[in-house]
């Protein structure tokens, strides 16, 4: 055995550390919102579109939903060269996180609309609402409520998944975690501590969501499950 | 392209396809066994945190801790630190193990909390009706219970497919390892991981089906 735990050395990266997780969120917030753009746009056809765009989101979303995101990433950073399209390893990790939240916010955001009923609008439209007025006191608030928590959720995912970006040497939480620890030597300490980080900035990140939803829109949310 | 077309026949030799099938059991082995254990030990934790006795108040706190910690960690980083915590206490260094180990864990927390949320609305209809603990276990939870829990359970084991690609990071011989070899061999990527995105899909896509079909069919059901 003999081996002790010292966390001293590895303490000394800690604002190195923290730096590094303002990285990730920066990348799971950029890939999150792209994601809700192109998602709301797939969804949009899911939802209106004519047959052939339909099915080709249908196997965009089957495709991405069933394949690890991980190796979508290895393929546009490696085999995207092939074809002349040199992606810098942020670029293919946002890129490759964009795509793939894209598919899973379609399938969120289609729920969401799902969820509204003729009923609701054909009240709103007996009480004269207007198009904008139905928009702001039917369809929104509706949608919101039902859209938040599993939105959130995704969220959460996310942030955990940034984790992958150190594999192709983005240095962020995770990446700096490799580095540090090949500098000092300190695995355990410096991967227990990077969990530990992990851990504070999802649970803010559920905290302060829990709390948008339930003032702002309505949504049953628990901080802790 | 043309160099791609004539790299086709030597990638497709007999070799790498046993080689790239092997490597496809070693992905569904290690979901496998992750999500039965996920299953089984999750559904345990699931049923003690619904105990009342105060007894048992700290189990049902670490019970509540673990699942917390559990999801809040990325794959990743569990997996590695799983990795030198098996090294600096000389374990084993059987990487099989410990990737196993690791999606065991996280499938127990990931899946225990599942189960849990799920019957919610069931436990609190019983106990409206005053059933005690052991009863709404025996005549609630037992019977009807996995009927809603099978359809989340496919779509957790399509995740865990996809999350056992991060076990290459420490060596374990499973698909994305396989790719990452064959490309080192020198075959195009575009090949080698293309090739595995399908394996992957094929792996997945009918259990995504199957798993839709049934949410289908209990919702047809029920109403």
């Amino acid at each position: 055995m003999g081996y002790t735990l010292v966390y001293t050395q590895v303490l000394e990266f800690f604002p190195y550390l923290i730096r590094g997780a303002l990285i990730s969120l920066q990348i799971a917030i950029l890939a999150f919102f792209g994601g809700m753009f192109f998602g709301l746009i797939f969804a949009t056809i899911r939802t209106f579109g004519n047959k052939l765009m339909n099915s080709m989101v249908i196997w965009y979303v089957t495709f991405f939903t069933n394949t690890p995101q991980l190796v979508q990433i290895y393929f546009l950073f490696f085999a995207l060269p092939e074809f002349g399209i040199l992606l810098s390893p942020f670029i293919a990790v946002l890129l490759g996180m964009t795509l793939n939240a894209a598919a899973y916010l379609c399938e969120i955001q289609r729920a969401g609309f799902l969820s509204i009923r003729q009923n609701e609008l054909d009240a709103a439209k007996t009480l004269n609402f207007t198009l904008t007025q139905q928009v702001k006191y039917v369809i929104l608030p509706h949608i919101m409520k039902v859209l938040f928590p599993p939105l959130s959720n995704h969220y959460i995912i996310m942030t955990l998944g940034t984790s992958m970006a150190a594999i192709f040497g983005v240095e962020e939480l995770t990446g700096r975690a490799f580095n540090i620890n090949s500098e000092t030597f300190r695995s355990v300490e410096i991967f227990s501590l990077t969990a530990l980080v992990y851990i504070v900035i999802t649970f803010i990140a559920t905290f302060l969501l829990a709390v948008i939803g339930r003032y702002f829109f309505k949504a049953k949310m628990r901080i802790i499950q | 392209m043309e160099r791609l077309l004539e790299e086709i026949p030597s990638f497709f030799t007999i070799w790498n396809i046993i080689f790239l099938g092997k490597a496809m059991g070693v992905t569904f082995l290690l979901t496998a066994i992750g999500c039965f254990v996920g299953f089984s030990v999750g559904g345990l934790l699931a049923i003690f945190r619904k105990t009342k006795s105060l007894i048992l108040l700290p189990l049902r706190f670490f019970i509540v801790i673990y699942t917390e910690i559990f999801r809040r960690i990325p794959f990743l980083v569990s997996l590695l630190l799983m990795f030198y915590v098996f090294q600096i206490l000389k374990i084993s260094d059987n990487l099989f193990l410990i990737a196993t180990i690791t999606v065991c864990l996280i499938a127990t927390a990931y899946i225990g909390e599942i189960i849990e949320s799920i019957n919610q609305t069931q436990w609190d209809a019983a106990e409206a009706m005053n059933f005690s603990y052991f009863q709404i276990l025996k005549e609630v939870i037992f019977p009807q219970a996995w009927k809603v829990i099978l359809p989340p359970a496919f779509s957790f084991f399509i995740m865990f497919i996809k999350d056992t690609a991060l076990a290459s990071q420490i060596g374990v011989m499973e698909l994305t390892f396989a790719a990452k070899i064959l490309n080192n061999k020198g075959f195009s990527p575009l090949l080698s991981f293309g090739t595995i995105l399908i394996l992957y899909f094929i792996l997945s896509f009918p259990l995504d089906r199957f798993g839709k079909y049934m949410e289908k069919r209990l919702v047809e059901n029920r109403n």
